[in-house]
């Protein structure tokens, strides 16, 4: 080994083993996972913005914890957020549901809403004389960086508790999640599926504002579930997909901001996840954008060549030589080169080369003529 | 249903027109921050009476105004703000307020341009109010300006000026007294966020903070590492939390610290961004002064 | 005067935010705006990159281009169809917003670099940031810039009214004719993105969420003619900033909170109490028919019996709850109704019918049986 990269590895050991880098991975690795897991839901129910607004609502739920205890404890604003979080959830269902009107309308209505009780109550706080209670929502919305152990073992157990929920239920909410009239007629407690998926995400959503802030918060919980859509439809791979990317991309995230200095670790966990997501959406088999793109290509092509092939038949009937495509081609001109169509032809087994000449096929001119007949009576 | 709202709009429009509550014979003043507030009333005693925007606590990054402060700010003869950009877009306001025949006074303007801090190039440091001699500096001017709105009165500002510079002179020598009490190896002063640079400055301290002084910015575990090492190699003892930033920030550096076998303290909790309460005896200036000079020596001795 | 500049400010801001927000509503992007005002810093930052000021004007035009291309880049996600509409909006935003984070702590943390120093949105000081025109003050410099805002909202959608009303209530068959984006959507977004910006810069983001989108749904649970719409959402914004102002007032706390929560307090109230959908109205209604079916029943009922040889038992006061089956507290509300109404009368033991309630009776009877 070189000395440069015998220097790195040391750099990575030494990386690997510092405490701090330990915490922030491990904590933001199964933030990821909880994220993937409860986001996954979350965008299959059209909820994926929730977490926007429960963050937004939450300063109310801080804000109304401080005035009743007075304390600026992380554990009791928790709790404020969450309940808080909880209620306006509720209400972002009820109120769309009476009013018929659309979901993600009322969610921002009833977020700003909340969050402007924060406010209010935010400046009423101000006006009271104590010197405690300054930067309170800044106390609801943490950084990756700090993590503390105690956020870690936290989330480890929000994640056992996660896992186990959806392991022991995993039928009961799949078809809650994708026939809801269905489940309920079978009998199940819908209203009590709806509580505990809610309180999933909310929960989820509140550990992590307060673990790595809000704005992360909301790519963690869509990214990962969308990226792993783009690969399968089948529920249990898509949670355990997203899980997984959720967690590669807090643990990469922790990677790059541990080894430049003044990367901030949140924003570089978005940075992976988003980067994830971009590239599955390109490549994704059968659905990305570059096999979109791919088919488009596909069909143009197809329809140059028939186009071309059925000059061909009109004149020449169903042979002809590579001179006669040359002459219909420079004719008509298209966006491609005379072997590119020559090729999608032969692919197609439309058409089959004999010597020198090609032989236009039984199935091709079949499934032209019904173009070649209409063009017969014009020609006479 | 519009009838309704006409008339509403009348209403309210009677109703914002006379609701001053001027108190008769004093100047009114506004000031922003509590350490202005607090500078005020020591120069204009009771020739003035005097509104605080910011209550204590209250972090000028983070105040949000209500509707109270209206009536405040529409009341008021003289405004007196910081400067330095500190009050954000509010200075902004404020530097125009002289054309709706509004005093104001902005305590850069007292300072010499030498003395402000570059952060870099272009921004300055806006936390002027940790180095003594920029007070002292700001009383003067505080005093100067009074006397020139109310000359009548101005023998009154100069004399409270004098003595509160004395006030301010002896503060200065304990604060520098109690700074060399730790040898220069250990003025290391480690918070959560930049506003302790003229401190710095002035009494020989190095100040290291995981953040930067833009609330907008996010710590990187690279920082907290670095700085983990810094605190094991140079021994330092303690480390400082502030009241308006949350413990977790100061709490992980102190558990990376721990991992690599060394113990240091949170020190206590420091006054960055305004000054203390009644309740922990931090009313003032130079209270809060002091109480942050004896919390950073006694926790490094 | 202070005050009552702020309400002016605030009604205008409301209307201006108004106009534009029914067709964002109507085009379910509503979450497009809260996600503008998270991306805004990204353009704020560039552009202080460029101007190294933090007063220059350059950071309002960075603003509002930033706010196109989140559009744009929503857009392009959501045209790829391969995820929904809303969760296009849920991954751009993280994004942008975290690229901003990134750049102001690797380039510039020791700049006061937030979207909330550079936009100050805070009503209560707008009063006191004055336009002087030649020597003389003319007011809140706001007043003017949303007072533009305005006006250039209110052109836009008079001048492009027809195409704007076909692609929000109709989007497939906008999409067939020339899909989206496209120019029109950009130019709406445009608008938005300027009219967010000035917002932000007056009233706070919050309130630009609350003014854009808040008015326009309690609109359609009134009407859902597209200008009633348009017309009443501006009142009702105009309403919950007048009286989110009040509050304030009271309780001396945020404006701009104020106003957001009684925006959505608005929200609710018209919700129970419409007549249309209100919650509250439908079940006073079902209260109401249930009377009026009691009414007619025993109307019916005696006029059914009316000098017949069983009248004497069907309409005793006694035991005509035998023959109706209800029970007895029904009966006598009923019959309280009835004789308020001088339908009926009590004779001897007997209710009956009076000339009015024969009359109507009779006519209830040939409309119900013929």
């Amino acid at each position: 080994m070189t000395c440069s990269a015998v220097k790195q590895m040391n750099n990575l050991l030494s990386l690997l083993g510092d405490y701090t880098f330990q915490v922030v991975a491990v904590g933001s690795c199964a933030l990821g996972i909880i994220s993937g897991i409860s986001g996954s839901f979350a965008t299959l129910r059209q909820q994926s913005l929730l977490g926007d607004s429960i963050s937004h609502s939450a300063l109310a739920g801080v804000a109304i914890a401080f005035i009743l205890t007075g304390s600026k404890t992380t554990e009791v604003l928790l709790i404020g957020a969450g309940i808080v979080g909880l209620i306006a959830t509720y209400l972002i269902t009820q109120l769309s549901r009476f009013s018929k009107a659309n979901f993600e309308s009322v969610m921002a209505v009833v977020m700003s809403s909340f969050f402007g009780l924060g406010l209010m109550l935010l400046t009423y706080i101000q006006h009271l004389p104590n010197a405690n209670q300054a930067g309170l929502n800044r106390f609801l919305f943490g950084q990756a960086a700090t993590m503390l152990s105690t956020d870690v073992l936290l989330i480890l157990i929000v994640a056992v508790l996660i896992i186990l929920t959806v392991c022991l239920f995993f039928k009961e909410f799949k078809l809650f999640v994708f026939d809801r009239d269905f489940a309920s007629d079978l009998g199940l407690p819908t209203g009590l599926l709806n509580f505990i998926l809610s309180t999933m995400v909310v929960l989820t959503v509140i550990l992590g504002i307060q673990s790595v802030g809000v704005v992360l918060m909301s790519a963690l919980l869509i990214s990962p579930a969308i990226a792993a859509r783009q690969w399968t439809h089948h529920l249990s791979s898509l949670i355990g997909l997203a899980a997984i990317l959720g967690g590669i991309s807090g643990l990469g995230g922790t990677l790059i901001s541990s080894s430049i200095t003044n990367f901030p670790t949140g924003p570089a966990i978005v940075l992976i996840i988003s980067l994830i997501l971009i590239v599955s959406l390109l490549i994704a088999p059968g659905r990305g954008i570059i096999w979109q793109r791919q088919q488009l290509h596909r069909a143009k092509l197809n329809v140059a060549a028939d186009m071309i092939l059925l000059h061909l038949l009109e004149v020449h009937k169903s042979t002809f030589s590579a001179a006669d495509f040359a002459a219909i081609h420079a004719s008509q001109a298209p966006l491609y080169s005379m072997d590119q169509l020559v090729k999608n032809l032969q692919e197609r087994h439309s058409i089959e080369k004999q010597e020198s000449l090609f032989i236009v096929q039984e199935s091709a001119i079949q499934e032209l003529s019904g173009h070649l007949k209409k063009e017969e009576p014009d020609n006479a | 249903m519009k009838k309704i709202l006409l008339i509403g709009l009348c209403l309210l429009l009677i109703s914002g027109c006379s609701r001053s509550k001027h108190v008769e014979g004093k100047i009114n003043i506004v000031a922003t921050t509590t350490m202005l507030t607090d500078l005020v009333s020591q120069i204009g005693k009771d020739h003035v009476s005097l509104t605080g925007l910011m209550g204590p606590g209250i972090d000028p990054h983070l105040y949000q105004a209500s509707a109270g402060n209206v009536i405040d700010m529409q009341n008021a003869d003289i405004v007196v703000y910081n400067g330095v950009h500190l009050e954000g877009k509010m200075s902004e306001i404020f530097d125009e307020l002289s054309k709706v025949n509004k005093t104001t006074i902005k305590l850069e303007d007292g300072l010499n341009q030498s003395a402000l801090i570059h952060v870099d190039e272009e921004t300055l440091d806006p936390h002027i109010w940790f180095d003594v001699k920029n007070w002292e500096d700001g009383a003067r001017y505080v005093a100067q300006q009074l006397s020139a709105y109310d000359p009548e009165n101005a023998a009154d500002y100069a004399q409270n000026a004098q003595d509160y510079l004395k006030q301010l002179e002896e503060l200065d020598t304990y604060v520098r007294t109690r700074a060399e009490e730790l040898p220069s190896s250990q003025r290391y002063l480690v918070t959560a966020h930049d506003a302790f640079n003229y401190f710095a400055r002035a009494y020989g301290f190095e100040v290291v903070a995981i953040q930067g002084i833009s609330t907008s910015s996010e710590a990187s575990t690279t920082n907290i590492r670095h700085l983990a090492d810094l605190i094991v190699e140079k021994k330092i003892k303690a480390i400082f939390v502030e009241s308006s930033v949350p413990t977790k920030t100061i709490q992980s550096l102190k558990d990376a610290v721990s991992s690599r076998g060394f113990n240091v303290e949170i020190g206590g909790s420091l006054y960055s961004d305004s000054l203390g309460d009644k309740q922990s005896n931090t009313e003032t200036y130079i209270k809060t002064v002091k109480a942050n000079i004896d919390t950073i020596v006694d926790a490094l001795k | 005067m202070p005050e009552f500049e702020i309400q002016l400010i605030a009604v205008i801001a409301s209307v201006a935010c108004a106009v534009l927000g029914t067709f964002i509503v109507l085009r379910k992007m509503s979450m497009l705006t809260d996600a503008i005002t998270h991306t805004i810093l990204l353009g704020i930052v560039l552009a202080y990159f460029i101007s190294k000021d933090l007063s220059s004007p350059l950071l309002y035009v960075g603003a509002i281009i930033m706010g196109l291309f989140t559009v744009y880049l929503v857009s392009l996600l959501q045209n790829t169809h391969l995820l929904s509409e809303e969760a296009a909006i849920g991954v751009v935003f993280p994004f942008l917003f975290s690229i901003a984070i990134i750049l102001i702590s690797l380039f510039a943390g020791s700049v006061h670099l937030d979207t909330d120093s550079v936009l100050l949105g805070e009503l209560a000081f707008a009063p006191f940031d004055r336009l002087v025109v030649f020597g003389i003050d003319i007011g809140a410099k706001s007043i003017y810039t949303m007072g533009l805002v305005l006006i250039l909202n209110a052109g836009f959608v008079k001048i492009f009214y027809k195409e704007l009303q076909l692609s929000s209530f109709d989007s497939l068959l906008a999409y067939t004719l020339g899909f989206a984006p496209t120019v029109l959507h950009y130019l709406l977004m445009t608008f938005v993105s300027i009219t967010a910006v000035s917002a932000f810069s007056v009233v706070g983001s919050i309130l630009v969420v609350a003014f854009m989108i808040a008015p326009p749904i309690t609109a359609r649970l009134l009407t859902h003619e597209l200008k009633p719409m348009i017309w009443i959402s501006a009142l009702i914004g105009a309403f919950n900033a007048l009286i989110g102002y009040q509050i304030a007032r009271s309780f001396d706390v945020s404006i701009a909170g104020s106003m957001a929560l009684m925006s959505g307090l608005s929200f609710v109230i018209v919700l129970l109490f419409s007549r249309q959908s209100g919650m509250i109205t439908r079940i006073w209604q079902q209260l109401h028919l249930k009377r009026d079916y009691d009414d007619m029943a025993l109307l019916i009922h005696l006029f059914h019996h009316y000098k017949t040889e069983v009248q004497e038992s069907e309409t005793n006061i006694h035991t005509i709850v035998n023959h109706l089956n209800w029970e007895p507290h029904r009966l006598e509300n009923c019959v309280k109704r009835l004789l308020n109404k001088h339908l009926i009368v009590v004779e001897s033991d007997q209710y009956q019918l009076t000339s009015e309630g024969i009359a109507f009776a009779a006519h209830q009877y040939t409309t119900l049986f013929k």
